[in-house]
Formats: C-alpha cells, structure tokens, sequence
C-alpha cells in the first residue's frame, strides 16, 4: 500500500492509461482484483470496487431495485440483517417498493423452505447475510440459492463482509447474483471494499453515482490504488490462510465459553453447530447491559449487544429478533477472536467477566425483584 | 458512552454498596429489573441523636454506570450527615445531573434514586428489618 502513495511507486492515476504512471497503478488495481475475485471464488471482471461493504450493499438493493423494476418491487431479507442492508430496505419501502423481513427464529439460521414461501410473483432481489455479523451464525447459501433459482428471476444478493477469512464463499460455484465485500473484516485497510456483480448470471444494475465511467460505469471515480492493493493482499492471505486457523480458533472459543459457562447465568445466542468460530455472543443475567460494559471495558475490548442511538442505549434488534428478552438482549457481550488471539487474551476475558459479574451481581443485590 | 471521573471512581469503587440489618434500619427501593433500572437504600438512624441524622446507609443498584454512582455518592454523604431538607435528597437532581453528567434522557434514572432514597427515610420511624432481607 505505501508503495502506491510515492513517487517511486505506482503513485499515478489507474485511470489515466496515456502515460506509464497510470499504466503501473492500472496494473496493481487489476493485479488486486484477481486476488479478491479469487479469494471469493469469483471472476475479476465481477468485481465492482467500492468504499466498503455499507456502499456495496447501497449499491446492489438500490441498483437491483431500480433496474428491475419494471419486473417487480418486492424484496425479500432478514430481520437480523446489518443496517446497511436493512436502511436500504426502509429507504425503498418509502420508495414504493414492498419489503419482507423475515423472522428466522430462536437459532438466527434461515429455514430455506421459509424463503420460499415469501418470495412472490413480483419479487426480484432476496438479501441475505452469509455470516452474521453479531452472532456469526452462518446461512445456508447453496439452500438459499436454489430457491431462489428455482422461483427464476429473483436475484440473490449477499453480504459477505464476514465471510472472507472465516467461512467458505465461492461466489461463482454457489451461482450468486451479487456479493458484499469488506477489506477491514479481513485486516485489510478500512474504506475499501467490493461489490461482486456476477457477469456470467448477466446481472445489470442501476449506478448510484455518474461522473466518469469507472468500474464498468457502475461506480464512477478514481480508484484508490493503495486501497484496493491493501484488500488485494489481505483477501489473498485470509483466503489462504483460514482453513488452517479457524481450528485454533475454534479451540479459543469453545475455551472462552466454557469458562464463561462456569460462571452461571450466561446464554449463548446464535445456533452454535451453524456459527462460525471467530464470534461469541453471550447474554448475562441478572446484571445490567451498560454496567457490564463499562466494567469490562478497561480490560478488554468486546463489543456490546446494544446499540447506543443515544445516550440511553438500545438491545440489540438482532438478539429481539432471536426472541431474547430485552434485558438479556441489552446484556450480552460479543467476544470476537481472530488471527492473534491468545490463550492469554482468553484467560485476561475470563478474569475480567468474571470480576465484573460478582461485583455488579453484589451491587445489585441478585436475589432482590 | 464516557463517564466522567466522579462517576467512574464511584461506578468501580461502589464502597457503600450493601445491605444493613439490625434495629433501627429501614428500606425503600423503587424501580424494576425488568426495566432496567432498580435501586434500594437501607438507611440506620443514629440512636439517640437527633431524628434526622443517619448513622450509615447502604445500597444496592441493577442500572447503569450513573445510577450506581449516584446511589453510591449518596449513601456515602448522607450517613452521618444532619439532613435538615428530610425527606430529600443530599444534593438535588439538578446538581446530581451535572456533578455525574448525566445525560438528559437519563434523567429518569434519577428520579428512580430519589424515590427509592425517599421510601427508605420516610417515615422517619425506624422499622426492624433485621433477618427480613
């Protein structure tokens, strides 16, 4: 990536093909898209840069939904979806267009034969999440995708920023209509990311944005060199890499757990045989979501299961819609592992859980109303 | 969300975080769990003194950072001190909101301590509670 922002590098434009400068950084950007369409079991020319999965996904409902709309305007996805494909999906239901939010359940995995029952004879874009990104269950893509085939001409769009790196993705062997992807997720630089749009499927959209004609006129601007670079070569290592990590992984997790487990009152949300390894998502009882938080905070770095909209924080919809309470929805902790955890890391969690849950359970007095 | 450091020195400390028991001591809570927002003081009146000195107070909170600091804070300046504004609270919400920062939509969250505060010094005859937990 450095190597693109000086003057000895490919520093010049990739757009610019007049002169060498743009030639050797129109290389590197191509060089990187092989290396994502790879990682993703894709072609290059699928591959649509983006400034990251949240664009992607604007990119693919939005563009999908305007292109075929003459077909229909329904729209079939998840409850548990991110924000960047849920928006969207309100943004077009002001719009006009009809959107189903499916429910799927206490396991968060989507029953196939429930989708099929919700698409219609208008339907033209289904939008599932491949690995979820609060509780990383896992769908089930090639289920998903036949019956999606099998309705004919809805087109299915996933997002995948979680997927490279931890679970199995072949965009083309799964026959994908289109694919989210993210370079952070896969330590690769923040504010890049990739929209697959399948050419083989012939699938067309609709740009979002106009003013100079890149990326197959479907996201004009000039491609960020070192950018594309940095996610080139972090999807070809994760791509490489992950098949062997995900057991030690797994190990780590299936260690955190167990400890925490010792600890009572804990709830694993997500079905745990269709999860990915690098996700824990826990709900604590009989201790507040905030305090819990806050006295961990010091010690690790987890993510809460709310959302704080305000200063007052919010349960996380995507537990709601898994049927926990509010309260175990707004206390739990999403534990992510990866690549450079430790055993250490998982004994300095499990130290400070539990420290915080026996002195917040003391504080609030956990045999009272 | 941040804290500022009174909060988060009475969040991590919670030293008057507890229960009393014996003659003398008396009660009050108010809020609910499943709310998410539920406080208790036990406060013991000092024997012999004038009615409206405390001799310790007590707390337990289920709520945020806020809450517990703010219910710590009181029970740490309301015991031994003479409180001539019975049954109120040692400082007012107003000022416990910007001694703690307290954000606007947790203001609610302080009526809760004040209510709690107030059912446990009111009336001010003690009640026995002792082996009543």
């Amino acid at each position: 990536m450095a190597g693109c922002l000086t003057r000895d590098g490919a520093f010049g434009n990739p757009g610019s093909l007049s002169h060498e400068y743009g030639d050797v950084a129109h290389a590197a950007v191509e060089a990187a898209r092989a290396e994502v369409a790879a990682a993703a079991g894709a072609l290059p020319e699928d591959v649509v840069w983006t400034s990251g999965a949240t664009e992607a996904n604007n990119l693919a409902l939005f563009g999908i939904a305007h292109y075929y709309r003459s077909l229909g305007r329904h729209i079939v996805t998840l409850r548990t979806e991110h924000k960047a494909v849920l928006d969207p999906c309100r943004e077009l239901e002001r719009r006009g267009w009809r959107v189903t939010y499916l429910d799927p359940g206490r396991t968060g995995v989507l029953n196939p034969a429930q989708l099929g029952e919700a698409l219609q004879a208008d339907t033209v874009l289904v939008s599932v999440m491949h690995v979820n990104n609060e509780i990383g269950v896992v769908q089930d893509l090639a289920a998903i995708a036949a019956v999606c085939a099998a309705h004919g001409r809805v087109r299915l769009h996933v997002d995948g920023a979680q997927s490279i790196g931890k679970a199995a993705l072949d965009f083309t062997g799964l026959g994908l209509d289109l694919l989210s992807l993210s370079a952070h997720k896969a330590y690769g630089p923040k504010g890049v990311g990739a929209l697959l749009v399948s050419r083989r499927r012939g699938v067309q959209l609709t740009a979002l944005q106009f003013g100079g004609g890149q990326e197959r006129s479907l996201r004009s601007g000039t491609v960020p060199t070192h950018q594309v670079v940095g996610m080139g070569a972090a999807l070809a290592l994760a791509a490489a890499e992950w098949r062997a990590e995900v057991p030690r992984i797994a190990r780590l997790r299936d260690r955190l757990w167990e400890g925490l487990t010792a600890l009572g009152g804990v709830l694993r949300n997500g079905a745990p045989a269709q999860s990915v390894a690098h996700l824990l998502n826990v709900s604590f009882a009989e201790v507040e979501g905030e305090s819990l938080l806050a006295a961990v905070r010091p010690f690790i770095a987890v993510s809460t299961g709310s959302a704080c909209a305000s200063a007052v924080q919010e349960p996380s919809y995507v537990l709601r819609a898994l049927g926990r309470d509010e309260r175990l929805a707004e206390s739990s902790l999403r534990f992510s592992l990866g690549r450079f955890s430790t055993d250490a890391d998982v004994d300095a969690a499990l130290l400070a859980v539990e420290r915080a849950l026996a002195r917040l359970r003391r504080i609030g007095g956990a045999r009272q109303p | 969300m941040t804290y500022n450091e009174l909060t988060r020195r009475h969040f991590e400390t919670a030293a008057h975080a507890g229960t009393l028991s014996g003659s003398g001591v008396r009660r009050g809570a108010a809020g609910s769990r499943a709310m998410g927002t539920w406080v208790q003081f036990d406060v013991r009146w000092r024997p012999g003194a004038a009615p409206q000195t405390l001799d310790a107070v007590r707390f337990l909170a289920f709520g945020c950072p806020h809450v517990i600091a703010v219910a710590d804070w009181i029970a740490q300046h309301a015991a031994a001190a003479v409180l001539p504004g019975l049954p109120g609270l040692p400082a007012s919400l107003p000022e416990l909101k910007e001694r703690f920062a307290v954000p606007t939509d947790k203001v609610g969250r302080l009526l809760i301590i004040e209510d709690a505060w107030i059912a446990a010094i009111s009336p001010p005859s003690p009640v026995d509670v002792s082996g009543k937990a």
